[in-house]
């Protein structure tokens, strides 16, 4: 079943078109990383998905409506996003701060409260010791497991993750990785991730979207991708 | 110190009410200026070519100065006229850019990334508004309040200008008669207002630091600036008008005028009087007449010619007097009859100076002049027949320009060496006070200066019996009478009220029946 299908998108940012004719497909459960140089258009491809950014041709369609014709409201509290800065509301403890979204949609505190707790072991933080603390008392690592349950604290089908452990040390990195395939092996969400670090894309993802100036120019799976012989192709694949 | 712990004590009630006055004069302009200044912020943080504009207007009002706002506030409908309402508009248009600007300030610094993700999860825009930006905003927001209160405090003294009361009541009086003690009676409870309110707020952003919020906080902040406010209103007293409301100009022998004025009215009529005393110049006391903000007050007839009507001055008494008398009847105002003295200006220099240079007459100083500095008020310098016209008639130069001073500050600038030279009230008791030496105007230069009380007419139709008393008072002050009161005042400290007293006593006919 398809999750999410982007038909020939075309977008731009002002009066600069950063995609052209973008087509690809991401299977429910599956995980999809979108990579490519500064500028190559996957900021802008993710942010399609739950409309922080509109198409100007082309549709997207998310459980095969287009997000048109989605209440943008209701699409966002069914999608995750976690960026790299994380973006934890620093006047919240970090239990409000997963919270959010359940009390947006009118949980009762009871829920909510045992939500968080769970959210909270399921990203390896120790939900006594840390449902109290403040952002600006965690490691950057921390604040990336905050920010991961925020974004999966409503159950949301579908997470945009737009360069979630860009800012972490390499063995962080490693560990948050290790984490990820870990909690998707039970999870099964649909994933799209954004990233420029080829390493990472093969990790993580069941495919790899490649884009260069706004076309994604291949779409496979790591191990085919290493067998290409498109020179643009090759070039980053020897950075894995 | 000791003068200063006894005028309090004497004066426990008034300086409650005029503290009262001031501190809601700060808090409503201060309230308002937020529920104005933060919205606008917030528009203004969300569209930047909007908020050009915007800071552009609120920059623009916080660099008039409070004096001349008032000016541009008073002859205006609606918000303009003299009183509590025009200070709230002027006080406010100067708290709003201190908010505005901590407004935008605080919603342009929340992190963009806090932004998105807010946006992201599905906050409506409302929601990340309230839930997001506010919180984060707020600290910024009580520091802007903060800001503006504490300028309030400040400016709020200048509101006693234009009648509106408060602290400054006792600044500009203390001014007016050279005395420290009424001063500080006014300057140090308004710094106290300021230090306080400073710190309640200061108590109110930590309760809105996220971290430290408690419940009990909010409450104790939200009591005591509840238990401010009540005690100021309480303190107020009545804000019903009285039958009668008497104003003056801010100098001493107007405040003197004033007193005599209400108490002749009080004495005669048993009505009830009120004093809206150190209005801030001619122009204010006249336009507190035309609109009903005051209705009477002694005006000098050669000031109303030429500063009010605009017409050239003139020298006969009698001449001036009906064609003034004509002027006010056509505006709907009633001149009464002469008080009897003749205030003139005064050409004024030390009298150690006048005896070196052997001066007695104002002819003698052009020889002397121009090695002196001049100092004048700002009415004597830009009127007709002030500086330049008496300049001109007697062919004299000072060294440099004249320098513009507070009319208050003249003669003791004069008496400190300052300046040589100024043109003072012929009637000041300061001239005997400070041991200056006032010199004869051997070529009557000087118009004649009248002190007659104007009054609107519908308030004498309405009390008949306020005119009969004020002509009772026709031809019963001489210069030399209304210079030992001025005297009594400036030189020996006596409360205006007293000496009007004292004055009224002996001259006796006053009360009915009489």
């Amino acid at each position: 079943m398809t999750a999410i299908q982007f038909s020939d998108v075309s977008a731009s940012r002002g009066s600069r078109g950063v995609l052209h004719d973008v087509s690809l497909a991401v299977a429910a459960g599956e995980v999809v990383a979108l990579v490519g140089r500064s500028g190559s258009g996957k900021t802008t491809l993710l942010r399609l998905v739950n409309r922080l950014l509109e198409q100007d041709r082309g549709s997207v369609l998310v459980d095969g409506r287009d997000t048109r014709e989605w209440d943008p409201i209701e699409l966002r509290r069914r999608t995750g996003y976690v960026i790299q800065d994380v973006g934890l509301f620093p006047h919240l403890t970090v239990a409000a701060n997963v919270a959010t979204v359940p009390r947006l949609l009118g949980w009762d505190a009871a829920r909510v409260g045992a939500r968080v707790g769970e959210l909270l072991t399921l990203v390896g933080l120790d939900a006594n010791a840390y449902a109290a603390r403040w952002p600006d008392e965690l490691s950057g690592g921390q604040r990336q497991r905050v920010g991961l349950a925020r974004a999966l604290a409503a159950d949301p089908p579908v997470l945009l993750m737009d360069e979630p452990f860009g800012a972490l040390d390499p063995i962080t990195r490693a560990e948050l990785h290790g984490e990820f395939l870990q909690l998707q092996k039970t999870l099964r969400r649909t994933v799209l991730i954004v990233t420029h670090d080829m390493a990472e894309a093969w990790a993580l993802a069941d495919r790899i979207a490649i884009l260069h100036e706004g076309r994604i120019i291949a779409c496979d799976t790591p191990a085919r991708l290493a067998e290409s012989t498109d020179p643009r192709v090759m070039e980053l694949v020897k950075h894995r | 110190m000791n003068g200063f712990i006894a005028f309090v004590a004497s004066h426990r009630a008034e300086m409650a009410a005029r503290l009262g006055e001031h501190v809601l004069l700060v808090v409503a302009s201060t309230a308002i200026a937020a529920a104005i200044g933060i919205p606008l912020g917030i528009i203004a943080a969300r569209r930047p070519a909007l908020s050009k504009p915007i800071v552009g207007f609120a920059n623009l009002t916080q660099t008039i100065p409070s004096l001349a706002l008032f000016g541009f506030l008073i002859p205006l409908p609606f918000i303009g006229g003299i009183g509590t309402r025009t200070a709230l508009v002027a006080l406010t248009l100067y708290a709003v850019l201190p908010i505005l600007r901590a407004t935008i300030t605080g919603i342009q610094g929340v992190a963009p990334p806090v932004v998105e993700s807010a946006v992201a999860m599905g906050l409506t825009p409302r929601q990340v508004l309230w839930q997001v930006e506010w919180p984060l905003a707020l600290p910024s927001i009580v520091s802007g309040l903060r800001v503006a209160v504490v300028i309030g405090v400040g400016t709020a003294t200048i509101a006693s200008a234009i009648g509106a009361g408060g602290l400054g009541d006792y600044i500009f009086r203390g001014l007016a008669m050279v005395d420290p003690t009424v001063i500080l009676a006014g300057a140090l409870p308004a710094a106290a207002l300021a230090v306080i309110a400073d710190g309640l707020l200061a108590a109110a952003g930590r309760v809105a630091d996220p971290r430290r919020r408690s419940k009990g906080g909010v409450a104790m902040v939200v009591a005591l600036s509840l238990v401010v406010v009540a005690g100021a209103w309480f303190t107020k007293g009545s804000a019903s008008r009285a039958d009668v409301v008497v104003g003056s100009k801010n100098f001493t022998e107007q405040v003197v005028l004033g007193e005599l004025v209400a108490q002749t009215i009080e004495r005669a009529t048993g009505l009830k009087v009120e004093r809206r005393l150190n209005l801030g110049g001619t122009a204010i006391a006249h336009e507190a007449l035309l609109s009903d903000g005051i209705d009477v007050y002694v005006e000098y007839t050669g000031t109303s010619l030429t500063a009010i009507f605009k017409e050239p001055p003139a020298n006969d008494s009698d001449q001036v007097f009906n064609r003034v008398r004509e002027r006010y009847a056509a505006v709907g105002l009633t001149l009464l009859p002469k008080l009897g003295f003749n205030n003139t200006f005064a050409i004024l220099v030390r009298g150690d100076a006048a005896q070196n240079a052997h001066l007695s007459r104002v002819s003698e100083l052009a020889g002397v002049a121009g090695r002196w500095t001049a100092g004048f008020g700002y009415e004597f310098l830009e009127r007709p027949d002030g500086w330049p016209g008496l300049s001109a008639a007697y062919g004299l130069r000072v060294s440099g320009e004249p320098r513009v001073m507070d009319l208050n500050l003249i003669y003791r600038a004069l008496a400190a060496g300052e300046i040589d030279l100024t043109a003072g009230d012929a009637t000041s008791g300061l001239i005997e006070a400070l041991k200056l030496v006032a010199l004869e105007d051997d070529r009557h230069y000087f118009p004649v200066y009248d002190a007659a009380p104007v009054a609107r007419s519908t308030m004498l139709l309405e009390h008949p019996e306020v005119a009969a008393a004020l002509r009772r008072l026709e031809g019963r002050i001489s210069a030399a009478e209304m210079r030992r009161m001025n005297y009594a005042v400036d030189g020996e400290r006596k409360d205006p009220a007293a000496v009007v007293r004292a004055f009224l006593d002996m001259i006796g006919g006053i009360a009915p029946g009489e």
